[in-house]
């Protein structure tokens, strides 16, 4: 079901030529990688919106996915409806609990106007003037463009309501005053749209915006200080307790620690199938990640993820790579 | 008499072969499975290379998948009570395993299934349907890994 989405069903002719083999073998493995890659990008649009949905839907779940929205929205754990919220978040300042973000009036976002949902994911900032936590990723988030929140809020309001209630955060002293927010976010959070940089080109800034905003990698893979701010000199060099208490391997591409010995395609092809250059599978939270998230991709931009990735300075420590 | 004594003999050696198998020490299981496990990652990582066309072996991803599908069919009996890794060293197999059983099973099934799957659609020769059939198999390794597979340390 092919749609209007950015990208999709591209190939990615840079992982074909790139290969040492192709000179000595013609055609044949091209047309293999080309096509099974080709028939990935497919698959992930098969579970698309019916067709003739609105372009702004249909551009809005390609935004949901690389915005990977779905994985923390939903407690799939105690089987919870999706987007429906409910899903905990253990982390050292106690736990959160994601709210609903279906379109119910009363417990999801339904009632949001475009300029309510635009500022939560740019200035983090709820309908009612208070402060979010940075457990929602908007010190990412708040790099998206306008019309990329705008299909996204389409797509969100094109799902079934649920009428589930949120759960109110549980969290250690003093964490639980809201308040203590404005003050952190003076400190650590800049907000705005993201601007190109000109000196590069056009798949390198793709690929930052995939990476640090809509994909907000570093929300797991960069280590935080104590008041819970990312730490942006070791952007993506590991985080030793991440989400779930768990650590959160370092993606640079420092040769020892992080993933300086992959290949892009090597990195591609994970984020495509979720296995490892050495053909293990690995089974933490990136699996949902993969499965939820950068496996519905088009290859050209997950070609542009790994394009960034591998600019990245190498960072080393801690640990080893995925 | 010969016979008699021929067979008690061969039911002799029979027995204590089996009694063998039953105090089998669970180190060696789990370095037996860990082998068979790593055997059908060598298979994962050799299909990889010619999906990423960085080799055009294109001919060899049906064995591949035959082989996976071969190693399927060992994984259940490769967790024998008493081999996880809070009974064991050197093991990442949680005791979810023999907790939630059942849930254990329908993984391997799961797994099996998806491996059957990738054994057609590589003999079928159709790359774009094996491009799926990847993912799919991808789905049951990490659909047994993140519940019953320790994060490495
Ligand atoms: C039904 C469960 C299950 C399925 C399905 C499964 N695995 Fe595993 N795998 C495990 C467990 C449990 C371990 C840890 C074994 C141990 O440490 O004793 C493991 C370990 C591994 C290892 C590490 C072996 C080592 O110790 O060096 C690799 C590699 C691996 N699996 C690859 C795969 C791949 C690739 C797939 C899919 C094609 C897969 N596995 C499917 C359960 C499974």
């Amino acid at each position: 079901m092919p749609q209007a989405v950015p990208g999709g069903g591209k190939i990615d002719t840079r992982l074909v030529t790139r290969s040492p083999g192709r000179k000595a073998c013609g055609g044949r493995p091209f047309i293999w990688a080309a096509a099974a890659l080709f028939h990935l990008g497919l698959a992930t649009l098969a579970a698309g919106p019916a067709a003739g949905a609105e372009p702004a839907v249909a551009r809005g779940e390609y935004i949901f996915r690389a915005a990977g929205c779905l994985t923390c929205h939903t407690d799939t754990k105690n089987k919870g409806a999706p987007l429906a919220g409910g899903r905990a978040l253990p982390t050292p300042f106690g736990t959160f609990y994601t709210p609903n973000i279906t379109p119910d009036p009363v417990h999801g976002i339904g009632a949001w106007s475009d300029a309510d949902f635009i500022t939560a994911l740019r200035e983090g900032l709820a309908p009612d003037g208070s402060h979010y936590y940075p457990a929602f990723p908007y010190p990412s988030y708040t790099g998206m463009n306008e019309r990329d929140m705008r299909d996204l809020k389409a797509y969100l309001f094109s799902r079934p309501a649920v009428a589930t209630p949120n759960r109110a955060h549980d969290l250690k002293f003093p964490f639980g005053f809201r308040f203590a927010l404005w003050p952190w976010k003076l400190l650590f959070f800049t907000e705005g749209r993201r601007i190109e940089d000109p000196s590069k080109d056009a798949q390198w800034n793709r690929g930052a915006y995939l990476v640090e905003n809509l994909g907000h990698c570093g929300e797991c893979h960069t280590p935080r200080n104590f008041l819970g701010a990312v730490d942006r000199e070791r952007r993506l060099a590991g985080n030793p307790v991440g989400p779930e208490g768990k650590k959160v391997p370092n993606v640079t591409p420092h040769p020892g620690n992080g993933i300086g010995d992959w290949s892009k395609s090597d990195l591609t092809y994970f984020l495509k199938t979720g296995f490892l250059p050495d053909g293990d599978f690995a089974g933490g939270a990136m699996t949902d990640v993969i499965q939820e998230s950068t496996g519905f991709l088009s290859d050209e931009d997950r070609a542009a993820v790994a394009r960034y990735i591998f600019g990245l300075p190498p960072i080393s420590g801690p640990g080893a790579g995925p | 008499m010969r016979n008699a004594i021929f067979i008690l003999t061969l039911g002799l050696i029979f027995a204590t072969a089996g009694q063998a198998f039953a105090a089998e020490e669970p180190q060696n299981v789990i370095k037996y499975r860990q082998a068979v496990m790593k055997a059908i990652g060598g298979h994962t990582g050799a299909i990889a290379g010619v999906v990423k066309g960085e080799v055009s072996f294109t001919g060899d991803v049906a064995a591949h998948a035959r082989g996976i599908q071969e190693m399927s069919k060992l994984v259940s009996k490769l967790f024998p009570k008493g081999t996880d890794n809070k009974m064991q060293e050197k093991t990442r197999a949680l005791p979810a395993i023999w907790e939630d059983r059942a849930k254990f099973d329908a993984a391997v099934k799961a797994f099996q299934a998806a491996s059957a799957n990738l054994v057609r659609v590589a003999e079928a020769g159709d790359p774009a349907a094996f491009g799926g059939g990847l993912q799919e198999l991808g789905k049951a390794c990490g659909g047994c890994h993140k519940p019953f597979r320790a994060e490495e340390k």
